[in-house]
């Protein structure tokens, strides 16, 4: 500590935070709207859009559905058929679940870690301007009929040249590394907040689980993502320039696609589901009127099942023939990682048990996560013995399995959290009843959607069927499927509904409206642009409700958490949380978004083959990358050379 | 808590909270990509060895070193998290609250990954090495 | 010093050694360029075990279709000029650190001398091996091709960044406290080197073994 402790600051007076609103408040202007740094805003925009791109997903899954209603049904071809359903789920994982969730995690781990910004603002808004253009460069390809067609995992030789010309593929493999940046670089900038940014005093056993669920999925991001990114490139050297890697005729392997997707792929289900996980570790307990049971538990259970997610991947392969023996390594790995999920279930259940439960709209969809998410990894437990997962691979049990644990695991949490932070986000409270019937609807309507699909899936029903003959015992529980899927979409448009009436008519939110543990509660709703006039000083795991955090950020605090001059924020301890030393944060710019562009001229440039245009954007993307890490001149006083 | 290490036995200190926390997932790691690939592309290759070193003894190898590793870095946890167990009430010394729960977190991850070699071990004792 | 008279595992042991804060102290420039190359480092291992992956299930031979082993005089030599590479870019950071501007450009340039030489040979040995064979020829050609010119690239990026280092120390913004760039640079070359060496054995040694 320096020496001020002892010196007694300002507090937090009108003064100060005129000064504060001086050095952070971002110029209302056209320009500023698009170099904005804040990540508050960044973190509103992450899920704006990623609500649209949800919108566009589930309209594709809404044709299917209608096409699926009846046997013999021709509104869709099926080439469009393939189309909507590989971009269906390409979205949702890709475009929809991960930026979503970093979106919240981008607006709420500053905020829950009391910090004034994420480590690295710029790369932040880089980052979001990066999944903007993906996405779109990904979905301008359905209007153009080029749409991906090899359903979300692509397996080859289906996508190879041969067996599917055309954009389409390309689109996909090179939509998918161009997205890869974004959340590769959210990723290094959520650790890095979250190990340098904590609040003085935050030691790792006072992280929120929110925090250390965001953590423990960026490092899978890290670990995993390279793998999908290795994958589609050698698809797309094999398709654009004829390199063998898959191709068996000249020695190549179409396994390795399997082995490499997968080995991405099933910590990507963790990657999806983690931080949702996280949410409800953070909406349960305040809806229980008491802390989480078992914290120490729910962080081995984190950080257990991001490692543990490594080592399941061969499970997906329970059905291309490898060694009984090699199964079994992987079953070990399949079977223990039930463990620490289910040890998160049961915690849940205890804080519930022990607590006084107060029924709102976010403890409802978390309650509906609960029993959703245990049937799906129910079915889910089923597939770790190799014999019923050899039986039942690809048909609609598989459809209804992933649909519980994706819907279950991130759907429900996710519209838990739109209903639990718009408060703190917007400044505006939410219509309860609107939100009651949205949450009603979508529950019936997404397990009448989905439970039908168990039983055409065990009938024999195989999924990626563009239509079915009658006859066949299916009729019936397609139909069910498709009435669901209509009133699930009813649901969500409720939702949609729900927030735009909240912005509009909403009454002003309190600060503090649920009673909540974490520091974004100890802030104005919605926050100010410099988050807190006072860095608190944390003393326990649920800071706002500790009087020594309050009385921290009150006429008591000291100059060396408040930092008015520049935009300043603090560095602490990696472990421990201990105060190091005050730090700059960057202005507003507009290089990120020019970045970003470089970087959609170079995948365009691929995608069409015109490789002059790519190179002029690598040059532009490497260029105001230049420009952007140019070291501010210095005096060499400044810079501390000898004279 | 005013005692004073050397430095060299803190950072040392340090390193093994670590090795408790991480030692027993970083054996299994080990374990399988070990296990996996001798298995795998031996079996492939049409043998049923390894450079004249029966496969079977190979896989037991890549089940009972890493099983050790495993057992060492859980004897490691116990130890820690019986160490920083001494003050944990509120207010005292963040560090050792800090200690206390990662060394739970490397007890509970160590047992599990022990579990994880013992049942691969077991598959490798059911069933031969190149049956499909 | 507690520890006196007893080993350094019973101090280590203790509440205060097992709570010593391991890491720390670090920027979040160095965490940062610490998880991009972790990132990166996955990305080259997963090339790698594809290789291995792709060779064991082709079988023997390998390479297949007749082609040569590897010749290993030319990557012993490239060896040679990019690992002591980072030789000079230690030694510019070091000259910084102690305010000594012209050591932190002159280092720098050894390190671009020598990287470019590293791609120069590369293209040399490129230019005899098109001749029997490319990227399209089989999978072992894909294989070579794209492992070491995704290195190569790499390496040109690294140069690139070298490059914009040396010009911005001719600037004159650099100094004992203020050396954090150089410090992540010389990270990314120290990684494009040890690369080289894991290349060095899985495409140059191993198909000897």
């Amino acid at each position: 500590m320096p020496s001020s402790t002892t010196e007694r600051g300002a507090g937090p007076g009108t003064e100060v935070v005129e000064r504060l609103t001086a050095e952070w408040a971002e110029p209302p202007t056209l320009r500023g709207w698009f170099s904005t740094v804040d990540h508050k805003r960044i973190g509103r925009r992450y899920l704006v859009t990623a609500a649209v791109f949800f919108g566009f997903a589930g309209f594709s899954a809404l044709a299917m559905r209608t096409q699926l209603a009846g046997p013999e049904a021709e509104i869709l071809s099926p080439g469009e058929y393939n189309q909507l359903f590989s971009m269906h789920g390409t979205a949702m994982i890709f475009l929809f679940s991960t930026p979503m969730l970093f979106g919240f995690g981008n607006f709420l781990v500053p905020l829950m870690v009391g910090a004034r910004d994420m480590a690295f603002p710029r790369l932040n808004a880089f980052g979001y301007w990066v999944f903007l253009f993906a996405g779109l460069f990904m979905w301008a390809s359905v209007p153009a009929g080029a749409a991906p067609n090899g359903g979300w995992f692509a397996y080859v030789p289906l996508t190879d040249e041969r067996h599917t010309p055309g954009l389409h593929l390309d689109v996909y493999t090179l939509g998918l590394l161009f997205l890869g940046i974004s959340t590769s670089a959210g990723a290094i900038n959520f650790i890095v907040t979250s190990l340098k940014l904590r609040a003085p005093g935050m030691s790792l056993n006072r992280v929120p689980v929110f925090v250390w669920a965001i953590v423990a999925t960026s490092f899978m991001v890290i670990f995993a993502l390279p793998v999908l990114n290795l994958d589609n490139a050698l698809l797309f050297l094999d398709r654009r320039f004829d390199t063998r890697f898959f191709d068996t005729d000249r020695g190549g392997n179409v396994l390795l696609w399997q082995h490499l997707f997968w080995i991405f792929g099933h910590p990507d289900v963790y990657i999806i589901v983690m931080p949702a996980l996280g949410i409800v570790s953070a909406v349960l307990p305040v809806f229980c009127r008491r802390g989480i049971v078992a914290y120490p538990l729910i962080v081995l259970s984190v950080v257990a099942i991001a490692i543990i997610s490594f080592g399941v991947w061969v499970h997906h392969m329970f059905a291309t023939g490898l060694p009984q023996l090699s199964y079994g390594f992987f079953s070990a790995a399949s079977t223990i990682i039930t463990i620490p999920s289910g040890l998160q279930i049961f915690a849940w259940l205890a804080t519930m048990l022990l607590g006084r439960i107060v029924v709102r709209v976010p403890f409802l969809f978390v309650v509906g996560f609960i029993v959703t998410f245990v049937i799906g990894g129910f079915t889910g437990v089923m597939f770790a013995l190799t014999a019923f997962d050899q039986q039942t691979t690809d048909s609609y049990f598989v459809v209804a399995h992933f649909h519980y644990v994706l819907f279950g695991g991130a759907v429900f949490p996710i519209l838990a959290a739109i209903y639990y932070w718009l408060p703190k986000i917007s400044g505006r409270m939410y219509s309860e009843r609107l939100g009651r019937y949205a949450f009603w609807l979508i529950f019936v309507g997404m397990n009448l959607t989905f439970f039908p699909m168990h039983v055409s899936g065990l009938l024999g029903m195989p999924r990626r069927v563009y239509t079915y003959p009658g006859g066949l015992g299916w009729d019936p529980w397609n139909l069910l499927a498709t009435v669901g899927a209509y009133v699930l979409g009813l649901g969500l448009l409720l939702v949609a509904v729900g927030v735009v009436h909240a912005l509009r008519r909403g009454a002003p939110a309190p600060d503090d409206p649920w009673g909540g543990d974490s520091l974004e509660w100890a802030t104005s709703s919605p926050p100010k642009p410099y988050n807190f006039p006072v860095l608190p000083r944390v003393h326990s795991l649920h800071p706002v409700w500790d009087p020594r955090t309050a009385e921290s950020t009150g006429p008591g605090a000291t100059e060396d958490r408040i930092l008015t001059d520049g935009r300043q924020t603090l560095f602490t301890s990696e472990l421990d949380g201990r105060y190091e030393r005050a730090v700059r944060m960057p202005e507003e710019t507009l290089k990120p978004l020019v970045a970003a562009i470089g970087l959609l001229t170079v995948f365009v440039g691929l995608l069409f083959a015109w490789y002059w245009v790519a190179a002029a954007g690598g040059a532009l993307f490497a260029g105001t990358l230049a420009g952007w890490l140019w070291p501010a001149h210095r005096t060499p006083e400044e810079a501390g050379v000898p004279a | 808590m005013t005692e004073r290490l050397s430095p060299r036995a803190a950072t040392f200190g340090g390193l093994l909270l670590w090795f408790a926390v991480l030692g027993g997932v970083l054996s299994w790691t080990v374990h399988a990509l070990a296990a996996w690939s001798i298995d795998e592309l031996t079996c492939e290759a049409g043998h049923d060895e390894l450079a004249g070193f029966p496969l079977t003894g190979a896989i037991a190898l890549a089940v009972l070193l890493p099983a050790a590793g495993a057992v060492a870095a859980l004897g490691v946890s116990v130890l820690a998290w019986r160490r920083t167990r001494a003050d944990l009430p509120e207010g005292g010394e963040q560090s050792v609250g800090r200690a206390h729960l990662l060394a739970f977190v490397g007890l509970w991850l160590n047992t599990l990954a022990l579990a994880m070699i013992v049942l691969g071990g077991v598959a490798a004792l059911v069933l031969s090495p190149c049956q499909r | 010093m507690t520890e006196r008279g007893e080993g350094i595992l019973t101090a280590a042991t203790r509440p205060t050694g097992l709570a010593t804060e391991e890491p720390v102290g670090r920027s979040t420039g160095w965490w940062g360029v610490m998880l991009f190359l972790t990132t990166e480092g996955t990305l080259f291992a997963a090339l790698f075990g594809s290789y291995f992956y792709l060779r064991f299930q082709h079988g023997a031979p390998w390479p297949p279709d007749g082609i040569r082993q590897p010749e290993l005089l030319l990557p012993l030599i490239m060896t040679a000029v990019l690992v002591p590479s980072s030789l000079p870019v230690l030694w510019a950071e070091a000259g910084i650190r102690q305010g000594r501007r012209w050591q932190l450009r002159a280092g720098l340039f050894g390190t671009l001398v020598m990287g470019g030489t590293f791609l120069g040979l590369q293209g040399v040995e490129y230019s005899g091996i098109l001749r029997e064979y490319t990227f399209t020829t089989n999978v072992y050609g894909s294989l070579f091709y794209a492992i070491t010119t995704f290195h190569g690239s790499h390496v040109a990026v690294g140069l690139l960044m070298v490059c914009w280092l040396l010009v911005a120390s001719l600037h004159g913004s650099f100094g004992p406290h203020r050396y954090e760039r150089v410090r992540i640079v010389a990270y990314y070359w120290h990684f494009v080197d040890a690369v080289w060496v894991a290349i060095l054995f899985t495409v140059y040694l191993s198909p000897r073994l």
